[in-house]
């Protein structure tokens, strides 16, 4: 019933939520000064946050998407939850180790073709300043949000935020789980944290939230099970695709309810798959949403048939891997539980690529695509779906620490390099830890042993890339896979030449694009 | 050297294994690839007992306070007796991060009863937030109670390198030699050690994994697995270059860290000059981090 009255039927707009002012009443004889205070100090941060991220744009200082809202939140900490709040359509957490971003993407595509507009913060900022920012552009200088009955919040929000994000957000429709991953230890430590703090977030959820759930992962599925809140599983049913035995880039979680083994009947990737305890008799949840045939046709596109309880859809994702089809249905789960019509699920095949996901630029008569791998599982699962077709390709692959941010580059060892040897002849290798990648390609066999390794080590992004494009054959592709600092000096380096236009300028063209077809319609 | 063999044994492949340790285990069956020697790895699991004189190197990996807990009984129980033996009869040993403080005396958990080490070494390791008692609310708590960064350390005339990422401090005995000094980065609890070596038998905090940045550690165990059945060998030097060139960045990586932490506590003794003394203190100990509460 909850979910019928939060539904995004057309016509559906009385979700405004009233919690933007409990705090300024304190007396009656105070209110009106308080009120007026309180809105003038409002109108202040969002006028300031604007005027930073304006700023930073015209300065060329990339695309500016904390400062502002860290400035923002300092002069009023109330303008997120505030802003939020206004969205009449309320909002759609995802949330996970990987695949938020790209199933955001897909998401909002969705949503688009329903009639709605998602207010989104899909271009890398994921935490508490970035989604200010985004509230902040969507703001008008009176500190309120622009006028729109058919705006719904749909934030990518990073795990290790999403206890502080959900503090802002007091009352998500649905929070979407894609996957516990082993990422960043040296930020997370070890799944059992951010499983913990997941669990600790969800049980502060209103009780008419939506958990939509990865029933392959063991991880999720189970998560805060004695909630009451509704759960929705997505899961993939076709075991065509399945692996023989475990991966070996499995960590091997054990039983979320008794901590023994594990068994699967069919794992597809990592950790994911048919997963059973026979010590507890604790199974993978039934999946509502489901996956029931699944076909890689290259290193581009898979091809779906894509089962909810009522419709039954063929899918084509312009996107390749089983990771891919995973955020496919993840963003179809959601869809779903938000009631949005069936015919819009097939929005989907005409998503684009997001930025670094596979994402396709045309240099000097080569294909390049950028692919971002952050984690072993990301790193694992792009090699896979590009190398998935076993035709040797021309590759430059990344590595880099980010101090402060992920010092620790020993989840190399954990990527399956093993599976695919015999690919990528001669690979070009960039970042400043690109010496450590040549070491661990040297022991999963992928270089010769002896005094010419066939390989080429050279730190820095762009010289890199140089090489790597004349390296590649006429006519043939170049895929880079790599962590982010050398994959952003790289596209830095593209757009200065011409080659890529900046997220944020597409954005605003597609912006005024939709403007003037609006003009265009009321006209 | 063909015709030599050697028997390894990895000790829960699946549960002590974060921060990429399978690496080790690549790295040692590798270099003896490399060599003609041949490898019979042996996994052993929950419930699987050792069998000291069929094993001439014994692997543990790291993992977190869960996995420690998972394997801890199982460890001195089943296989403790076992692994002291056959250390006792000569065969080498890598322990890294969690598996060095489960191969002491004991182990302070975070949380919950402390847990028995096999006892392989004299040390014992004491966790941070265990004084407190209580868990950590945050991960930023839990955060600023971690040695985490570019470990560097001097060990027999080389440098070794790794990351060392660990809330315990371990704490040595008095018959206990460290493995080596530490040159940057915190090591088993602040006092300018890092590591245990007993005969072959090493216990570290040195990830990253360590063997393939270290292939001198590397050779130093398969020497020592090596040594025990067929007496004194002499390995083939084998071609290093991939290795010495990420051994060099981890290195400057370090420096570059140290500097840049000399740079801010300068700028903060400067700008507070009653912390200074506290912490240039903590700098001369050979900590890359004051912030880490006591």
């Amino acid at each position: 019933m909850q979910s019928k009255q939060r539904g995004w039927g057309p016509g559906n707009g009385s979700l405004r939520s009233t919690h933007s002012g409990e705090h300024m009443t304190i007396s009656p004889g105070r209110s009106a000064r308080m009120t007026f205070t309180a809105s003038a100090r409002r109108v202040l941060a969002v006028s300031a946050g604007k005027a930073a991220r304006t700023g930073i744009r015209r300065l060329g200082r990339g695309n500016g998407t904390a400062i502002p809202g860290l400035l923002t939140m300092a002069i009023d900490p109330s303008v997120l939850a505030g802003l939020i709040a206004e969205i009449p359509r309320g909002c759609v957490l995802v949330t996970g180790s990987n695949g938020k971003g790209t199933t955001c993407r897909l998401l909002a595509q969705v949503m688009r073709d329903a009639g709605l507009r998602p207010v989104l913060n899909t271009e890398g900022s994921n935490q508490r300043s970035g989604l200010a920012t985004t509230m902040v552009a969507h703001s008008a200088v009176t500190g309120h949000l622009r006028r729109d009955a058919q705006s719904i919040g749909l934030f990518e929000v990073d795990e290790g935020s999403l206890p502080e994000i959900v503090r802002h957000v007091g009352n998500p429709s649905a929070v979407v789980i894609t996957n516990i991953f082993r990422d960043q230890l040296d930020r997370y430590f070890e799944p059992a944290y951010i499983k913990a703090l997941l669990e600790r977030t969800l049980r502060r959820l209103p009780a008419d939230t939506t958990l939509v759930l990865n029933a392959d992962d063991p991880r999720v599925a189970n998560l805060a099970s004695d909630l009451r809140n509704p759960r929705l599983y997505f899961g993939m049913e076709d075991t065509e695709l399945g692996r023989d035995g475990a991966d070996p880039t499995s960590d091997f979680p054990r039983c979320p309810r008794c901590r023994s083994e594990l068994v699967y009947s069919c794992v597809f990737y990592a950790h994911l798959g048919h997963w059973a305890c026979t010590s507890c008799g604790l199974t993978r949840p039934e999946p509502q949403v489901k996956i029931s045939k699944i076909e890689l046709v290259g290193p581009s596109s898979t091809r779906l048939q894509v089962v909810t309880e009522a419709a039954d859809t063929v899918l084509e994702l312009p996107l390749p891997g089983l990771y891919n089809a995973y955020n496919a249905l993840a963003a179809v789960a959601a869809a779903t539980q938000s009631q949005l019509p069936d015919r819009c699920v097939s929005a989907i095949e005409r998503v684009t690529a997001g930025s670094y996901r596979m994402e396709r630029i045309e240099v000097a008569g080569h294909e390049v695509y950028l692919a971002l791998a952050k984690n072993a599982n990301g790193y694992t699962e792009v090699l896979r779906a590009v190398l998935g077709d076993r035709q040797p390709k021309r590759m430059l692959l990344g590595l880099n620490d980010n101090p402060g941010k992920q010092p620790d580059t020993s989840w190399i060892w954990d990527v399956d390099f093993d599976g695919l040897t015999g690919l990528v002849p001669a690979p070009v290798l960039a970042g400043n830890r690109a010496a450590d990648l040549a070491v661990r390609l040297k022991y999963a066999g992928w270089l010769g042993a002896g005094d010419d390794p066939q390989v080429v080590i050279e730190p820095d992004p762009v010289r890199a890339f140089q090489a790597a494009l004349a390296a590649t054959p006429a006519g043939q592709p170049l895929w880079v896979v790599s962590t982010s600092v050398v994959l952003y000096a790289l596209r830095r380096w593209l757009r200065q030449q011409g080659y890529v236009r900046e997220l944020w300028q597409e954005q605003r063209q597609l912006e005024r694009a939709r403007r003037r077809r609006k003009v265009g319609a009321s006209r | 050297m063909t015709g030599m063999s050697l028997r390894l044994g990895c000790l829960y492949p699946e549960i002590m294994s974060t921060y990429g340790d399978r690496g080790n285990v690549e790295t040692v069956l590798r270099r003896c690839e490399w060599r003609g020697i041949r490898v019979a790895v042996t996994e052993l699991r929950l419930g699987d007992r050792v069998r000291p004189e069929e094993l001439d190197l014994i692997m543990i990996g790291g993992g977190g306070e869960s996995q420690q807990r998972l394997v801890a009984s199982d460890l001195w129980k089943v296989k403790g007796a076992g692994i002291r033996d056959a250390v006792a009869q000569g065969a080498a040993a890598l322990a890294v991060g969690g598996g060095y403080e489960l191969f002491g005396r004991f182990c302070q958990a975070g949380e919950g009863a402390e847990l028995r080490g096999v006892g392989v070494f004299d040390s014992w390791t004491i966790r941070k937030g265990a004084a407190s008692g209580d868990q950590y609310r945050t991960l930023e708590d839990e955060r600023a109670d971690r040695a985490i960064g570019e470990l560097v350390v001097r060990w027999e005339g080389t440098l070794l390198v790794g990351f060392e990422n660990h809330s315990g401090g371990t704490y040595l005995g008095a018959t206990a030699r460290p493995l080596g000094q530490v040159l940057a980065g915190h090591g088993n609890n602040g006092d300018g050690t890092e590591g245990i070596i007993l005969g072959g038998a090493i216990g570290t905090n040195l990830r990253g994994p360590c063997l393939p940045k270290n292939p001198a550690l590397a050779d130093y165990l398969i020497g020592a697995a090596l040594r025990r059945r067929l007496g004194e060998t002499v390995l083939t030097p084998l071609e290093d270059g991939l290795e010495q060139a990420a051994h060099a960045v981890a290195v400057q990586r370090a420096r570059s860290a140290r500097r840049a932490e000399r740079a801010r506590l300068a700028r903060t003794v400067l700008r507070y000059p009653g912390r200074g003394s506290r912490m240039s203190t903590t700098l001369r100990r050979g900590h890359s981090r004051p912030s880490v509460r006591r």
